[in-house]
């Protein structure tokens, strides 16, 4: 199915938007995509910053603790300082840990409870550590053995353990939800990548599709600017004939009615010349006509005037035959025709019968082939020409040779039909081929009555039909006519009103 | 009109009995006397011209002098003229054409093939008898070759 140039137009729209839709999905999709995973790591980064944070405190609080201890069970200095340290580190943890923390209020919430903890777990350690710089290393011992330090610790261990179970689970989910969306944009990538696939293999089909139309359409205009010019150069070629032949018939029709023409004339005066002699003797009233008026006024009486008025007569004869000929053949081009199939074979076996009498006395023969074919034409004009050459053929046929005719057909493609119609009659010089094609003009001996009117009536029933007649013939060998018939004469009306 | 002494015969090639007569009726009124051999049609003409078996021999040493009308039934006359004119008995002949015809290229066609005169009937009897005169005292004076 060709496209219109607006079809394609509007499907090539269609598919780039299509393809611009998709484009744009793919972009939207992976930029929301990749926003998620940067909040998804931005929530990873603090979450893991607050369970280190509050792993950093427990582990100070744990040096702190350790380092009392070994002071109060040795009373070295050694164990004093590094529990110096750490405490003096923790506040700096602890601060840094609330200040983490504050972002999220699930443990923001803990962060008193710590910090009591915290100043608590502080305040026994200076109190124990004091304890033993004064000297009074029972004291702090029964303060260590009291248990107080190590329940608070326990339930520092506790809070702060649960802030980091908390940010584990977190942080997985955390992961789970990177992962995912890495999924997510991998699909919509993949999916988004076969979208745009399948709309530029439809812009291919479409555009491949319109191409190979332009092309067709241009191979189709081509041809026809090829046939448009044969088809005018046969136009051409059938105006020059029309033309030439209307020449011809116009300067035959003068010619031959001009000889008669010169007869009447001639003979009208001739007419004059004999009733001055006439009239010399007869109207002598008194005077004695000569004997020389005498002699002429009898020769014009029994011989120049009974001459001259035969004549005169005989060639306005002529002149009427003439104009009824040409008038025939005029009513005969301008009769409507009645376009029906007609069937060669039976036309010809028609015409063969109405002829049967006259071939059956020399003891001839008509053979007429089988691939004579059906056409659609003129059933009368057929008719006329093939009973004009019936005609011929017996008139013209050669004494004491059997007549045969024969009638064949084959299809010549382009130029329609070609009949050949052959007989074994006395034939037809060459010079006299195109001759006997015209009005009024026969060829060869003049034995046989006629006009010269019926190949003439032919040839132009012919050309009415849109075909044409010829002659292939040898003087003595017989003739053949070859007729050319379009198969279809509507087609070739048509193209003539087109 | 006559050659070496001898009567010439005027050949008259002329399928309009009507014209033929006419023709002669001015021919003798100028004075020619020289018989004169009508054919209506090209075939007879040339049975008596050339013979039957076309050689030329047929009409030698005869003094003809041919008057030929173009259009004629059965041929042309200018086949007639050029069959006459590329016979090598009867090619000296002397052929007046003498047709209604008066388009240019058939005129050029005759003499180039071999045609000593071409006169146009006219229609108008006063010019038609007035030029067959003329042609008549033309025989009258022209001398005539032998066939070979």
């Amino acid at each position: 199915m060709p496209i219109s140039n607006a079809a394609f137009v509007r499907s090539t729209i269609v598919l780039l938007a299509a393809g611009m839709i998709a484009l744009l999905g793919i972009v939207g999709t992976s930029l929301w995509l990749v926003g998620k995973v940067q909040s998804y790591f931005t929530t990873f980064v603090e979450v893991r910053e607050v369970r280190s944070a509050a792993g950093d405190l427990l582990s100070t609080l744990k040096d702190a603790e350790t380092g009392q201890r070994g002071f109060v069970i040795t009373g070295r200095a050694n164990f004093r300082q590094p529990h110096d340290t750490a405490r003096r580190a923790v506040s700096e943890r602890q601060h840094a840990r609330g200040e983490r923390a504050a972002r999220f209020p699930q443990y923001a919430g803990r962060t008193p409870e710590i910090n009591r903890l915290v100043s608590e777990k502080l305040a026994e350690l200076a109190e124990t550590v004091e304890a033993v710089e004064q000297g009074r290393a029972a004291e702090a011992v029964a303060q260590v053995d009291t248990d107080r330090g190590r329940r608070i610790m326990d339930r520092l261990r506790d809070e702060l353990g649960e802030i980091m179970g908390d940010a584990d689970e977190r942080l997985e989910e955390s992961v789970a939800d990177t992962l995912r969306s890495a999924d997510a944009l991998q699909w919509t990538t993949v999916i988004g990548a076969i979208a745009i696939i399948a709309v530029l293999g439809g812009a291919v089909i479409v555009i491949a599709q319109y191409t190979r139309d332009i092309i067709a359409a241009r191979r189709e205009v081509e041809t026809l600017n090829a046939t448009l010019e044969r088809r005018v150069d046969e136009r051409t070629e059938e105006l020059i004939r029309a033309n030439q032949e209307v020449q011809r018939f116009a300067y035959i029709v003068t010619h031959d009615l001009r000889a008669p023409l010169v007869n009447i004339m001639g003979f009208t005066s001739e007419l004059q010349a004999s009733l001055s002699a006439i009239q010399s003797y007869v109207l002598a009233d008194g005077t004695t006509p000569s004997e020389n008026d005498i002699l002429e006024a009898r020769r014009a009486a029994s011989e120049d005037l009974p001459e001259a008025i035969a004549f005169i007569r005989s060639s306005t004869k002529k002149m009427d035959g003439l104009i009824n000929a040409i008038l025939k053949i005029s009513r005969d081009g301008r009769r409507e025709l009645k376009i029906e199939r007609v069937d060669l074979k039976a036309l010809m076996e028609a015409g063969a019968a109405s002829v049967n009498h006259q071939v059956g006395e020399s003891d001839g023969e008509v053979t007429i082939g089988d691939t004579l074919p059906t056409v659609v034409s003129d059933r009368l004009s057929l008719e006329q020409v093939f009973g004009n050459l019936f005609d011929n053929a017996i008139k013209y046929q050669t004494p004491g040779r059997p007549l045969r005719i024969s009638v064949t057909a084959r299809n010549a493609g382009r130029a329609g039909f070609v009949i050949e119609f052959a007989d074994n009659g006395r034939g037809i010089a060459p010079e006299d081929h195109e001759r006997i094609f015209e009005l009024f003009r026969r060829s060869g001996t003049q034995d046989k009555p006629g006009e010269g009117i019926g190949l003439a009536h032919v040839r132009s029933l012919m050309r009415n039909l849109g075909g044409d007649i010829v002659v292939r013939s040898e003087l003595g060998q017989g003739a053949t006519f070859v007729l050319r018939l379009p198969p279809d004469l509507s087609k070739v009306v048509r193209s003539m009103q087109a | 009109m006559n050659g070496l002494g001898k009567e010439v015969t005027i050949v008259m090639v002329e399928d309009d009995e009507g014209h033929a007569r006419l023709i002669e009726k001015n021919i003798r009124r100028a004075g020619v006397h020289n018989e004169v051999v009508p054919f209506t049609n090209g075939t007879d003409a040339l049975d008596f011209v050339l013979g039957k078996d076309r050689s030329g021999l047929a009409s030698a040493g005869k003094f003809l002098l041919i008057l030929l009308d173009l259009n004629l039934p059965d041929m042309s006359g200018i086949d007639i003229l050029q069959k006459i004119k590329s016979n090598t008995h009867t090619k000296r002949l002397p052929v007046v054409i003498l047709t209604t015809t008066d388009d240019e290229r058939e005129i050029q066609r005759c003499y180039d093939l071999g045609a000593n005169v071409y006169i146009t009937k006219p229609v108008e009897y006063e010019s038609f008898a007035h030029a067959i005169r003329q042609l008549g005292l033309f025989f009258s004076v022209i001398q005539i070759p032998a066939t070979q």
